[in-house]
């Protein structure tokens, strides 16, 4: 019985998702609250679009340790630009940070196919040269508040509707929740629907007969590397627009997150598995998690350890799931 | 491959040859060099070990922990001594104990290396952190920072340690059983199960190594800077692994030798020492050390792709 939950993966984090629920609602009632809700979506909006774009690359059996610094690069240019010109136009931050994002994914892109250096490694390095090159094009100057162009808090605080409180507070739920779902949908009739999806998941499974198959394997890794900087690329800009500001010397636990949402949602690193549902769940499971521990009491430090032990639990569970699945298949018990 | 890295390294300036200079890089040397030797050990074994410096974190808090509760003014210095052998053992403990974990879970639960440490460094770091509350901790005794920070001949004694160490390393690599069944590990992990290697065991072991060479690492940086706080070493991270590829480790397991790896560590220290001499930026050493990295994979491949095709005209 056991076993048959832990095979139907979402079923799986649906549940422990009420869970959390019951539990943390049972510890402060304000946990459930349309507000509460609203804005947890509005904050990880974020997290939930550069999850997408990992579980893609997960998907194809890479990896990308980069999206982080290219997200930060990208809404710093854009945002220099836009200030140094004294432009208003939301659609030309977006414009900048995603083409830039794409193309500093085509840089991972470039090195993991013409090269064949693993995707491990050109990431890791294209981590520390964006990062790097960001602080010196900075000269490690952030932005705040008071510098950036006005539609960034307008953005950031446009709702789809607005619900007033007795008191006259108002919340809502954010436009940020479009563009997610925009990027779930579109993501998930890729992969569906598409040959492209398929050449994904087949490059995930097994590159070499991906590649017998017919299957431009360039190709579809230069998408699925530029695709994740152009997620970068909005969520960078969403994520300015909430925390208005760009701080250029700091690296999130957002990354990690990410990653940990992923892996959560039945992403493997091997390639081929994986859906969009689990890392829908997977990313709710983290959001939950990270913002609301203080509910039950545990301070804002306990959040790395959190993050590390779902990781580490996710990835056992998914490591059990593999052994069980292949139990059939093989002699050799590894 | 390593002829290569010494010219490097020879281009470097003529004010780098000064005694002051050469010491402070074998100061800061040392601490790193025992991480990248972790890193190495986990690499060769066809894994990575991304936890290292949360490992390293944690461990030198808790020996600044004990040091600072349990010694005060009024102590002893028979005590002192004492308190410090204690303190040393449990670093050690503790980062052995890391590595045990990571060591479970990659041998016993069957997780991928990649991920198992990635939780693992965050699970670690998170422990240090709500242990110290992102404050650091200062204050120990100076006997202790001795180890840090003392010269025997106008040596360093951390280098000492570390040169001690590695040799050590190098024996353990080179002249026994458990280092010939890590390079057999590494390079095919199914057919060294068919050898009769208990990989369990083996990765077990891999990783509890590591966790002592992380230990020792704790040690050393913390006397160092005489306090311990959570956010240490962040970039070591990546260092380490640039270090260990530098060094020609094959990131997919099984080759290398610790010499290219020590090679490896002196690069990267003469080009920060240089950089930092030379007035340069210090927010270009990333982008550097990202682009020597990739560099370095191009040209590895170029290689095998060479020595590849000689095999082939042998063979014929």
């Amino acid at each position: 019985m056991l076993k048959k939950v832990l095979n139907k993966n979402e079923l799986f984090l649906f549940l422990i998702i009420i869970l959390l629920i019951i539990i943390l609602t049972s510890f402060n009632r304000s946990f459930l609250t349309l507000e509460n809700w609203f804005d947890m979506i509005k904050n990880n909006s974020g997290m939930m679009i550069l999850a997408i774009g990992f579980l893609v690359i997960l998907l194809s059996g890479g990896i990308d340790l980069s999206f982080t610094s290219i997200g930060i690069f990208c809404a710093f240019i854009a945002t220099d630009v836009l200030v140094s010109k004294n432009i208003n136009n939301m659609f030309l931050a977006f414009a900048i940070s995603c083409g830039l994002g794409i193309l500093m994914g085509a840089v991972n892109a470039f090195f993991i196919s013409y090269y064949k250096i693993p995707p491990l490694i050109t990431t890791l390095a294209t981590y520390a040269v964006y990062n790097g090159g960001l602080l010196v094009i900075s000269n490690n100057r952030s932005f705040y508040a008071a510098e950036l162009p006005l539609w960034y808090k307008k953005f950031g605080a446009m709702n789809i509707f607005t619900i007033t409180k007795p008191e006259g507070d108002k919340y809502g739920l954010s436009i940020y929740f479009l563009i997610v779902i925009s990027v779930i949908l579109f993501t998930w009739f890729i992969l569906k629907y598409t040959m492209l999806g398929k050449g994904i998941y087949a490059i995930g499974g097994n590159i070499e007969s991906a590649k017998r198959s017919g299957f431009n394997i360039v190709k579809i890794q230069f998408f699925i590397y530029c695709y994740m900087g152009f997620l970068a690329g909005i969520a960078a800009i969403m994520e300015t627009s909430i925390l208005q500001a760009v701080v250029v010397s700091g690296v999130s636990v957002v990354d990690l997150s990410v990653i940990a949402a992923v892996i959560l949602g039945g992403g493997r690193l091997s390639g081929g598995y994986g859906k969009i549902l689990g890392t829908v769940f997977g990313v709710i499971i983290l959001m939950i998690l990270n913002n609301n521990l203080i509910l039950i009491g545990l301070s804002s430090f306990w959040n790395e350890f959190v993050i590390g032990f779902v990781i580490i639990i996710g990835v056992i569970i998914t490591s059990i799931q593999t052994k069980q699945k292949s139990r059939g298949i093989s002699i050799i018990k590894i | 491959m390593t002829i290569i890295f010494i010219l490097m390294s020879a281009l470097m300036p003529k004010t780098f040859f000064s005694l002051y200079n050469l010491q402070s890089m074998a100061f800061q040397i040392s601490g790193f060099g025992f991480l990248v030797i972790a890193q190495m050990i986990a690499i060769i074994s066809g894994g990575i070990d991304l936890s290292i410096v949360s490992i390293m974190s944690v461990s030198g808090i808790s020996a600044a922990l004990i040091m600072t509760k349990f010694i005060n003014e009024s102590s002893s210095s028979g005590n002192v001594i004492l308190i410090v052998i204690l303190t040393i053992l449990v670093t050690l403990v503790v980062s052995v104990a890391c590595g045990f974990i990571n060591g479970l879970l990659i041998g016993y639960v069957g997780v991928p290396p990649i991920l198992a440490t990635l939780g693992t460094m965050s699970l670690f770091m998170g422990v240090g952190v709500i242990i110290t509350g992102a404050r650091g901790i200062v204050g120990f005794p100076s006997g202790f920072l001795k180890i840090g920070t003392g010269t025997v001949f106008q040596i360093p004694i951390p280098l000492i340690i570390l040169v001690v160490m590695s040799l050590l390393v190098a024996l353990i690599l080179n002249k026994t059983v458990f280092g010939l069944k890590l390079y057999m590990l590494g390079s095919n992990p199914i057919a060294s199960i068919f050898t009769g290697i208990n990989n369990k065991l083996m990765l077990l072991g891999t990783y509890m190594l590591g966790g002592f060479m992380t230990g020792m690492s704790a040690i050393i940086l913390i006397a160092q800077a005489n306090s311990a706080k959570s956010g240490y070493g962040s970039g070591f991270l990546i260092q380490s692994i640039i270090a260990v590829i530098l060094g020609g480790i094959d990131p997919a397991g099984g080759l290398g030798s610790i010499a290219g790896v020590i090679i490896g560590i002196l690069i990267i220290q003469m080009i920060q020492s240089g950089f930092n001499m030379m007035g340069m930026n210090i927010f270009w050493t990333n982008i550097i050390f990202g682009t020597v990295l990739i560099i370095v994979m191009i040209i590895n491949l170029y290689l095998e792709r060479i020595s590849f095709r000689e095999k082939k005209t042998i063979s014929k």
